[in-house]
């Protein structure tokens, strides 16, 4: 799943509640959460709060959400030992995490990264992305009907 | 380790497991103890969401107190009574587990968990694997008889000052040694968070009770504690700055939201709602 055709419209239109929900999971005033915030570096989240973030959007937009989706989803068809080495995300990774995360201002990468701080590079947008990509597989998923 | 399964443990025994995501359970209340608060039911509950999110992914990790959406107090309970414990979990996997649940006493509603969230770290980090398996197993199976548990801790909470009627400051001084701490937990003595949502309540029914509404008849009465969160694991020893601030307030409704720091660091956070309730 990529993030090629997901449209500026698209996002505009979940926005409002995942910032609404972003606001609400970290306590400030729903003013501050802008499609371009960082959650850590502008918005103070900690651990605990990515935790309730994904738990309050699979509820409110009734989809799932594993943890460590994004990082997974970044990676594509990459194997770990290609992503990332002992704990830093291998050029090869940095690539397809710069290409993932083009919300992401460039600058922001830094090299060396580790694995560890890639939720820093997270911003609202990456998350309305996330929640768009979830509404699709989930729409494209075949129905079982009932036995 | 004498307080070990005994001294925090509010589950005698897990009656049935459905599908492993729906749990019923039930814990005696002692009948020694003078008082068994609202937070302790809700850590009844908890603890059987854990014992749940636990058998799931094979006891590998246990989950931690982290979220309450909403806790809703509907009615007290009292020393020797039983609480029938259910526990829905709405997705559990090594990361985190969800679950909502309740507690009925005598077949009266007594309280209602809602959204809750805790993360899951690995079981070696706080106790025995096998010993707890083991623990479940037997809770499974023939469940334990009451006692174990030898009443509220005395926790100090020393209320020092605010602004009348709008917010007020207490030090919860977590101590440094306690029989729970044996429970809760072997390897890593970690303070339970509903002993700080104890806490929590004590500091808010002191501002709610300098709060005048116009109609002064009735008592302020907590019904719903929301947004809860705690953010990092509090240890023997600490001093929580806890600051109770009113942050709304009506004829018939209070809220008052808690917050409690170590130093400069926010580390938990709750609302509290009141109702004004005129007793009859």
């Amino acid at each position: 799943m990529n993030n090629i055709d997901i449209t500026k419209d698209e996002i505009l239109a979940v926005f409002p509640k995942v910032a609404e929900t972003v606001a609400d999971a970290i306590g400030c005033e729903v003013e501050k959460v802008k499609l371009e915030s960082s959650l850590i570096d502008d918005l103070g989240a900690e651990s605990i709060d990515f935790v309730d973030i994904l738990f309050r959007l699979q509820r409110l937009f009734k989809v799932k959400i594993p943890r460590g989706k994004i990082v997974e989803e970044a990676r594509g068809n990459l194997t770990e030992a290609e992503f990332e080495k002992g704990g830093i995300v291998s050029d090869t990774g940095g690539v397809r995490l710069r290409a993932f995360l083009s919300e992401v201002p460039p600058e922001r990468f830094k090299s060396p990264l580790k694995v560890a701080d890639i939720p820093r590079l997270f911003t609202v947008e990456t998350f309305c992305k996330l929640v768009i990509r979830q509404q699709r597989a989930a729409a494209a998923a075949p129905v079982i009907p009932p036995a | 380790m004498r307080g070990h399964f005994r001294a925090f443990s509010f589950v005698d025994r897990i009656a049935s497991v459905e599908g492993a995501l729906s749990v019923r359970g039930h814990y005696a209340i002692p009948t020694e103890v003078e008082v068994f608060p609202a937070s302790l039911v809700s850590e009844a509950v908890g603890q059987l969401a854990a014992w749940a999110a636990m058998a799931a992914v094979d006891f590998s990790h246990r989950p931690v107190a982290g979220i309450a959406g909403k806790i809703e107090l509907l009615s007290p309970v009292r020393p020797g009574q039983v609480l029938d414990l259910v526990v829905e979990l709405e997705s559990v996997d090594k990361e985190a587990v969800g679950y909502s649940g309740s507690a009925h006493a005598g077949g009266v509603p007594v309280i209602r968990l809602s959204d809750c969230v805790g993360p899951m770290l690995p079981v070696e980090d706080f106790d025995d694997p096998q010993l707890v398996r083991d623990r479940f197993h037997l809770l499974r199976a023939d469940g334990l008889p009451p006692g174990g548990f030898g009443g509220l801790p005395l926790i100090g909470v020393d209320h020092y000052g605010g602004e009348w009627g709008d917010s007020t400051q207490a030090v919860l001084q977590v101590p440094m040694g306690a029989p729970f701490f044996d429970d809760h937990f072997p390897r890593r003595h970690v303070f339970p968070g509903t002993l700080l949502m104890h806490g929590n309540l004590q500091i808010a029914a002191i501002l709610a009770a300098e709060v005048s509404s116009v109609a002064a008849e009735g008592a302020w009465v907590p019904r719903v504690v929301s947004d809860v969160k705690l953010r990092t694991f509090i240890s023997p020893g600490e001093a929580l700055d806890l600051k109770a601030t009113r942050t709304r307030l009506s004829e018939t409704e209070l809220e008052v939201t808690v917050e409690s720091r170590i130093g400069p660091r926010l580390i938990g956070s709750a609302k509290i709602l009141f109702v004004r309730e005129v007793s009859s």
